[in-house]
């Protein structure tokens, strides 16, 4: 049989995964994406609040198998009814089936005063020099009023927020600044956590820091002069340093139709198949895709797999699965783990958890060249939800 | 009512951070005189629409359960 043209769209975390697993016998694969250079965005975390020099970035070259063609090329267009990729520039791209995996961006228009604050604080949801920002302020900050939270409902990395503000927390206090510095993490949630099972186990936490908790909190507008955050419930926060997490968007790509996205610009599609509305032979998969779960790179790692199998003309089905690491500061951590019909566990706060944090970022560049498949297939079926749920629960209802 | 600008927000089986973050979002995108009605398989959306409900100042018009679905009937008068 003739080998079908498979191309994919963003080298990220989905698209280098999908393009490494896909049976090379029976696709051509070209990866498309406007950078050459890969980023581990997960590290932001760990360069804005823990000063890391360790950017983690390496070349996608480096990290394709064999038999994956890259091209380093803007995408401005996708025509699904003609099967045609345009670029900003050269000719476009023909397909037999694609796959949108073009992440989200952050866009600080939405809320007015935002572009003041993130250029004067920078935030660490966008890229490196932005993280680097938040870590000067944090470094030459001497006391006040720290606020940090979520300008949206939709947030990449879920537990990210308060990762920031446990860490935010333990610094101070590393540095001898605790008692002159008040804590304030808002949310649009009404709790810290919106999963009421790692709610439980973060509550307690929050309590003992001194971390103070404005659930029901989605911002309507900052007020850079008088240095005040207000939410449209009506509430307000006066901060001195502000971390706040910018609202996503899918990329600003032209469809054909534009019926394929929603207003946030993520692309619709089968929460099971991945498939893009309407269509049989294109997929979405990643932070870009309208999948209700988590936004975090375990996601699109077990979409691509999905995709990859089914592309492949196997059996597959998403379930939704979630495992996303959250480091709860002081050297330890949980995950946040669940799926579309099983409830989030009540995973405990161990520092074990922590470290299997740090040891999936470490092996994250061999593991998107499915060096260690095996390994995380038992994994997944060692963490199930249905499996845990035995043993740790969910919380209360 | 004829006129009235109703939105269905489907939060069937939704993973983590699930259905409360559709309303939230929901809310965000709404007016005065909106009605969204918010469909969910999980249980614990009826708390918490409670208690968005008391802190906005919005209305619950109805609560109704199926084996299929839980549907949440909210007027938003407060914005
Ligand atoms: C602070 C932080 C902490 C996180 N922690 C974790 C964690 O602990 N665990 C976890 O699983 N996840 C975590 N995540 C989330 C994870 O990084 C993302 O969910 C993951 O990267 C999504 O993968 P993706 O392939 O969908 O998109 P991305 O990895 O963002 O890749 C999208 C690619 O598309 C390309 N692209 C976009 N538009 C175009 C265009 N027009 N033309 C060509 N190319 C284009 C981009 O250049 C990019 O390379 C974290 C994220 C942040 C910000």
């Amino acid at each position: 049989m003739a080998k079908k043209n498979l191309l994919i769209i963003g080298s990220g975390d989905g698209g280098t995964i999908l393009a490494n697993s896909i049976d090379k016998s029976m696709y051509n694969v070209t990866l498309i994406d406007k950078s050459d250079k890969h980023v581990f965005q997960p590290q932001y975390l760990y360069i804005a609040f823990q000063g890391s020099k360790d950017t983690m970035v390496r070349d996608e070259k480096s990290l394709l198998k064999k038999g994956v063609t890259f091209v380093k090329k803007e995408v401005s267009r996708i025509d699904l009814n003609e099967r045609k990729v345009y670029t900003t520039k050269g000719k476009p791209h023909s397909y037999d089936k694609l796959v949108v995996a073009t992440g989200v961006t952050s866009d600080i228009s939405m809320i007015p005063g935002m572009q003041e604050i993130n250029s004067k604080y920078g935030d660490y949801h966008t890229n490196i020099a932005q993280a680097q920002k938040v870590w000067s302020n944090l470094n030459s900050f001497k006391g006040g009023t720290i606020v940090i939270g979520q300008s949206y409902p939709i947030c990449k990395c879920p537990p990210s927020p308060l990762e920031g503000i446990f860490l935010a927390e333990e610094l101070m206090h590393r540095k001898g600044l605790r008692k002159k510095t008040k804590f304030v993490f808002f949310t649009p949630y009404p709790r810290a956590y919106p999963a009421e099972g790692i709610n439980e186990v973060i509550e307690p936490l929050l309590k003992e820091r001194g971390i103070e908790v404005m659930p029901f909190f989605n911002i309507d507008r900052i007020d850079p002069a008088k240095k005040t955050i207000y939410s449209i419930e009506g509430d307000s926060v006066k901060y001195d340093l502000p971390i706040i997490v910018p609202p996503p968007k899918g990329m600003n790509i032209e469809y054909n139709p534009d019926s394929v996205r929603n207003d946030d610009r993520l692309v619709y599609v089968d929460k099971f198949n991945l498939k893009i509305k309407g269509f049989d032979d294109a997929f979405a998969i990643g932070d870009g895709a309208a999948v209700p779960t988590a936004k975090s790179g375990v996601d699109a790692h077990l979409e691509a797999k999905t995709v990859a199998r089914i592309l492949e003309g196997k059996d597959a089905k998403f379930n939704g699965r979630t495992n996303c690491p959250f480091d709860t500061g002081y050297g330890r951590g949980t995950f946040v783990i669940g799926s579309y019909d099983e409830k989030v566990i009540k995973y405990p706060v161990t520092h074990m958890n922590l470290f299997m944090k740090h040891m999936m970022a470490k092996i994250y560049w061999e593991s998107l060249k499915g060096e260690f498949d095996s390994v995380f297939d038992i994994y997944f079926k060692e963490t199930e939800p249905s499996r845990l749920e035995k043993k740790y629960g969910t919380g209360k209802e | 009512m004829a006129n009235e600008n109703r939105k269905i927000v489907d939060s069937r089986g939704t993973a983590c951070p699930g259905p409360i973050t559709d309303l939230s979002l929901a809310y965000r995108k709404s007016k005065v005189g909106d009605v969204i009605e918010l469909w969910a398989t999980d249980p614990g959306v009826k708390s918490d629409t409670k208690a968005w409900a008391e802190k906005t100042g919005n209305k619950i018009e109805s609560v109704t359960e199926d084996k299929e679905k839980i549907v949440i009937v909210i007027r938003i008068v407060r914005r």
